[in-house]
């Protein structure tokens, strides 16, 4: 049981990475990234053929994390000048090639038959219990990471225009933003961590083949950006620990009701059911939006108290 | 003769075949304020979308401070000091008045995704001075006791008026002013007018489309008129009311 615990919160941190990574590119900047997927598999094959040739652990996540971000501009190039729609559908198919290309290709880091992964720390003669707790200590170290810079660039000018870009593109280009340019870094930034996360979960599984890779992660990482509130940077934890905890609860209860349905598409139903709900009664998330907090901002709002913060109705 | 700020030279727009902006000529000289008249569809928005590079000008050129901007992005026409405020206010509605205004500061350090990151301390100084300027153009405007209330929670006049005020935050050279005082009460509309013509003492040049015209006739130096995607008349506000293109324009179906 403990052990579980513990394999859950190793999971929740690397899935709130992806979904902090998501946040930022859908909540805060308007992208709509349906290929995250593609993303988390270029960082775990990178960690993996990697470590395979003994890169040590800190250069293979630095690495994935940079292959990621370099797809992630590429793809960016023509998808960022598409409409939203097309954008999110061109990023889903880049998604599923790449994972079928790796399926088909036996050449690439064992094909469909998967490759083994060495873990990043392993430490000589330990109990499986004491490695769980330095992989936790790993990805938690990496989410608090991805946590400040998403927390900086959220609470910053370059933040401000993030949203701005979100809200109204062609009004935020008539005020001198290059959105094609923002995007493409926010695209890159976005994809890094999605890397960094994917490299995390090579090592931590120690095997990946392709069928890891389905389009469902995506979705389930979409899951936690909107159950948990777009726009906000705890929102997101929240949203990866609640949806990791509804899979986790969904698997074990599986096996002792009795269903209609097939039980093992008792996830997927439930997931269907959740984002209805959250749809249609807090269409804004479990958190809200968080306002921009920028020291500046801060002082005139609290500390001269010359201007009204209330609302205005 | 001194150099126009902005030139216009031959510059058409159609949109299948309804030729909005038709072989128009312009110049707007620095200083002051410029008024642009016309009936409904006469193609004025469409001339301001072309100067802003939103739509490449089918034919002709656009000149800025002598430099041809017609093929330039938005955002490298805004560099160049060529700000515009909307007709249908585009804000941004999810955040509040006061980061509407600060999105439009000019050389934001922290705007940067690097600076914003790594050098917190060099953007921190220069947004206190920054909000400064916001909070008085916002109470400029009236609405500075809405600094921290969402854009999208202002009410119509309001939207305007935030609108016009994230304009001047931009520090424009020439700034295009898109029905200003439609929908603001008209007192308020009226000083507005006032304290833009102080604003074009200090640099900025205004280049405004009305329809309420005695308001803009008090205010403007020159006015062009439109009709029909032409240039159909131009000249000083109680020359154009006598000429009878202007009269054309508004009341002849001919
Ligand atoms: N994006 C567009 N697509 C097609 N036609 C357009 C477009 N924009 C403008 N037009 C047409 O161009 C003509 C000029 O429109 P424009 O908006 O420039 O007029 P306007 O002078 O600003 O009018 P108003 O005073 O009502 O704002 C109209 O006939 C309009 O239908
Ligand atoms: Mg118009």
């Amino acid at each position: 049981m403990l052990l579980y615990g513990l394999d859950f919160l190793v999971f929740v941190g690397i899935f709130g990475i992806v979904a902090l990574s998501l946040n930022l590119e859908f909540g805060f900047a308007g992208l709509a990234n349906f290929g995250k997927v593609a993303f988390f598999l270029v960082g775990a094959y990178t960690y993996a053929v990697l470590s395979q040739i003994g890169v040590p652990f800190y250069l293979c996540l630095i690495t994935a994390a940079v292959i990621a971000a370099a797809f992630g501009f590429v793809i960016s190039l023509p998808a960022l000048r598409l409409r939203a729609d097309y954008l999110a559908i061109s990023v889903l198919a880049f998604g599923e090639i790449l994972r079928l290309l790796i399926k088909a290709e036996h050449g690439i880091a064992g094909g469909v038959w998967g490759i083994t992964v060495s873990p990043a720390i392993s430490l000589a003669g330990v109990s499986y219990r004491v490695d769980l707790l330095v992989n936790i200590g790993l990805v938690y170290f990496c989410l608090l990471i991805c946590f400040i810079v998403a927390q900086l660039l959220a609470n910053s000018p370059y933040g401000r225009v993030m949203r701005a870009i979100r809200e109204d593109e062609v009004a935020a280009e008539a005020l001198g933003k290059d959105r094609a340019k923002y995007k493409a870094q926010i695209f890159m930034i976005g994809s890094a961590m999605a890397g960094l996360a994917g490299g995390l979960y090579a090592q931590y599984l120690q095997f990946i083949d392709p069928y890891m890779f389905m389009p469902m992660i995506t979705f389930t990482v979409w899951m936690m950006v909107i159950l948990g509130g777009p726009a906000n940077n705890w929102g997101a934890l929240l949203g990866a620990g609640l949806v990791e905890f509804f899979d986790r609860g969904a698997n074990l209860a599986k096996d002792y009701l009795v269903l209609p349905v097939d039980p093992s598409n008792l996830q997927y139903i439930l997931f269907g059911a959740l984002i209805i709900l959250v749809l249609f009664y807090r269409p804004q998330g479990l958190l809200k939006e968080s306002p921009i907090k920028t020291k500046a901002l801060e002082l005139v709002r609290y500390g001269r108290g010359v201007v009204n913060n209330k609302p205005g109705k | 003769m001194e150099e126009a700020l902005l030139r216009i030279r031959e510059v058409s727009k159609h949109f299948g075949g309804v030729y909005a902006v038709n072989e128009v000529n312009l110049d707007i000289r620095e200083g002051g304020i410029w008024g642009l008249v016309g009936p409904n569809g006469s193609g004025k928005t469409t001339l301001f979308n072309t100067i802003l590079g939103l739509y490449k000008p089918d034919h002709g050129a656009i000149y800025f401070n002598g430099k041809c901007i017609s093929n330039l992005a938005p955002h490298d026409i805004y560099g160049e000091g060529v700000v515009n405020a909307f007709q249908l206010p585009r804000l941004f509605n999810r955040m509040n008045v006061l980061d509407n205004m600060l999105v439009a500061a000019r050389g934001h350090q922290g705007d940067k995704c690097l600076h914003s990151l790594f050098w917190r301390k060099s953007w921190q100084k220069q947004e206190e001075g920054l909000i400064e300027e916001a909070l008085d153009i916002l109470r400029l405007v009236d609405l500075e006791k809405w600094a921290f209330s969402l854009a999208g929670e202002l009410s119509g006049g309001q939207r305007k008026l935030l609108e016009v005020g994230r304009g001047l935050m931009a520090k424009p050279r020439l700034l295009l002013l898109d029905e200003p005082a439609a929908g603001i009460n008209p007192v308020l509309g009226k000083s507005m007018f006032q304290k833009l013509k102080d604003f074009s003492c200090n640099g900025i040049t205004f280049f405004i489309v009305e329809h309420r015209l005695e308001i803009l006739f008090e205010f403007a130096n020159w006015v062009y008129v439109m009709d029909r995607g032409r240039m159909v008349a131009q000249g000083e506000p109680h020359d154009v009311v006598d000429a009878p293109a202007f009269y054309e324009a508004y009341l002849g179906e001919g």
